[in-house]
């Protein structure tokens, strides 16, 4: 059902119960007042049977004329009463009740009409008790009727209570399972939607409702299709890409070598009779450096297209990181670059193929002190960062730095701010290499300031969990 | 004997060392040059008829040598190298007014065919 179907629903049925509060309390105000009605027209008949006992009262003690008359008088006018109101009667008091009060006030007629005029014990016997069972019965229908009232007004007010509760219950209950429906639903909502800002396009897989936050959850999950198939097909574009970058790249790199050897050819050819033996030799040398150059080129080519097996084991970062500034030692020494190291202690694990971090290590080191003059410092520090869990690695040199208009290329293949001295492959290697391990690799660089390379790793939790992931990203 | 002088800028060594050897045969004086910079200084202290130069290298890029070339010193031939050839990079060259565009392998026959020709022309 639709959300707007059940809104519908539930507000019919709070008018529908509304509608049923009033009906009810109207039939009991009406019924309150008809008995109410009722105990007023006794209560004036009751005085009527007070006065025509008075009279009676009067006529046997002091055979007083106007007595018997003011009964008749009474008498007459109360059953014109009971007549008048016979419906209002019946209503409070019913049929049975009503003939009875009827029959009783008719032998007291009887009683009355045999007086005529005498005063004998034995008729004041039979009035006297016709009289009191006439007061006794209207006397006690009074009383019932104040007790009926009563019990009425007690009824409704806790059948309206009780209402209530129940309406109360319900409107609660209701209302709690309509909103935690649509706040579980906004929940998926944003959970999807938080997955998508993470880059993750997957489709919920909780069940869709047949409403409009179904419409919604499922106008997300296509969203979730459509920017995979986009995302796909942008990650697609992206590698032909490269592979742009990276064939240019390569006629770039080999062209040079390639053309030296030409070159050289073409003048030892040219210049053969002038050539001594010793220069012809340093020709033929400068051809084979030139080869083992497109060897070197070829090579790191192969690594980058096809990395070699990784090795992951657990490891201390900071032995790593001591270890790969090991291997740059006499660079540093010939450079006049100092080194700053700032280690966190008791880190914790990773699990890496150290000779490939090692290799990133080195690679960053050698490219910062490429790009220091003498005297530089080169700073090298490793923390654990609490928000996302991550062993930190930064390299940070006082170089160069690096033009904000190259920061984009660093990593791609082939792009190199050194010239001949650098094949332009080391940090988008090293790039596949971190990115291997479920980490991240950035650069932050000031001209004339100096450039900082930040290595982002996770840290070793449990073995299994490893040995799966070396199984999906180790080969 | 020519006495013709070349000037050679390309990050290349090998680049420079064989053009030397070969030119330097014919008569002409060749100075060569890894860098633009040392190469614009030395164009301060003496005029030459021919520069080479590559398009791409580490310091400044060849377009930047022809245009500051063209301007200073407007009688020198300017003849580009470069391992990066593209349909692109020629015709920027030659808007530039660059006197020939050579893409690498470059044939040493050729590269004397038109020295002479910019030179006699």
């Amino acid at each position: 059902m639709k959300l707007v179907h059940k809104i519908i629903l539930g507000n019919v049925l709070g008018i529908v119960t509304i509608v049923l509060i009033a009906f009810f309390s109207y039939h009991e105000v009406k019924l309150i007042q008809a008995k109410l009605r009722f105990v007023e027209i006794a209560d004036n008949l009751n005085a009527s049977f007070l006065e025509m006992r008075l009279s009676e009262k009067n006529y046997f003690l002091y055979n007083d004329p106007l007595a018997l008359q003011s009964i008749k008088k009474e008498l007459q006018e109360s059953e014109q009463m009971i007549r008048s109101m016979r419906e209002n009667i019946i209503t409070a008091v019913g049929t049975e009740n009503f003939k009875k009060l009827n029959s009783n006030l008719k032998r007291y007629g009887k009683e009355v009409e045999k007086i005529d005029g005498k005063n004998t014990k034995v008729l004041e016997a039979g009035i006297r008790e016709a009289g009191r069972a006439l007061r006794m019965f209207s006397e006690s229908i009074i009383k019932l009727e104040r007790n009926k009232v009563n019990q009425i007004i007690s009824a409704s007010s806790k059948g309206l209570l009780y209402f209530f509760c129940l309406v109360l219950f319900v409107a609660t209950t209701s209302t709690y399972l309509f909103f935690s429906k649509i706040f579980k639903s906004l929940r998926q909502i944003e959970k999807t939607a938080n997955s998508i800002s993470e880059g993750n396009f997957l489709e919920t897989e909780c069940k869709i409702s047949n409403d409009e936050l179904g419409s919604a959850m499922q106008a997300i999950n296509s969203m979730c299709v459509e920017l995979k198939t986009r995302h796909e097909q942008l990650i697609q574009s992206k590698k032909l890409a490269s592979i742009g970058v990276l064939t240019a790249g390569v006629a770039h790199e080999l062209g040079n070598p390639l053309n030296n050897i030409s070159m050289v050819a073409q003048t030892y050819t040219e210049l053969y009779d002038e050539l001594n033996k010793s220069e012809r030799l340093d020709y033929m040398n400068t051809v084979l450096e030139e080869c083992s150059r497109i060897k070197d080129i070829v090579q790191n080519l192969l690594d980058f297209s096809r990395p070699k097996k990784t090795d992951f084991k657990v490891s201390d970062i900071n032995t790593v990181i001591k270890n790969s500034l090991r291997l740059v030692q006499n660079m540093l020494h010939v450079s006049g670059v100092e080194t700053g190291l700032n280690l966190q202690k008791e880190l914790p694990m990773v699990y890496i193929d150290e000779n490939k971090i090692q290799g990133v290590l080195v690679n960053l080191y050698t490219n910062a002190i490429q790009a220091m003059p003498p005297g530089g410092t080169l700073s090298i520090r490793s923390f654990f960062e609490n928000d996302s869990g991550h062993i930190m690695i930064e390299i940070e040199d006082t170089g160069t730095g690096i033009s904000p208009e190259f920061i984009s290329n660093i990593f791609d293949p082939f792009f190199s701010t050194k010239g001949t001295q650098g094949t332009g492959l080391g940090l988008s290697i090293s790039y596949g290499i971190i990115k291997n391990h479920q980490g991240e690799i950035r650069v932050k660089s000031d001209v004339g300031a100096g450039t900082t390379f930040t290595i982002e790793l996770p840290v070793y939790t449990a073995k299994e969990d490893m040995d799966e992931w070396s199984q999906h990203y180790g080969n | 004997m020519s006495g013709h002088s070349i000037m050679v800028i390309d990050d290349e060594n090998i680049v420079g060392k064989m053009i030397k050897a070969t030119f330097q045969k014919e008569g002409y004086e060749v100075e060569t040059f890894l860098h633009a910079k040392p190469a614009f200084e030395r164009l301060k202290e003496r005029e030459f008829d021919v520069v080479i130069t590559d398009l791409k290298m580490k310091d400044i890029d060849g377009m930047e040598v022809l245009n500051t070339i063209k301007q200073e010193f407007p009688n020198t031939k300017v003849i580009m190298i470069t391992a990066f050839a593209s349909m692109d990079a020629s015709i920027e060259a030659f808007r530039k007014s660059a006197d020939d565009f050579f893409p690498k392998p470059i044939k040493i026959t050729e590269l004397k065919d038109c020295i002479k020709r910019l030179l006699n022309g």
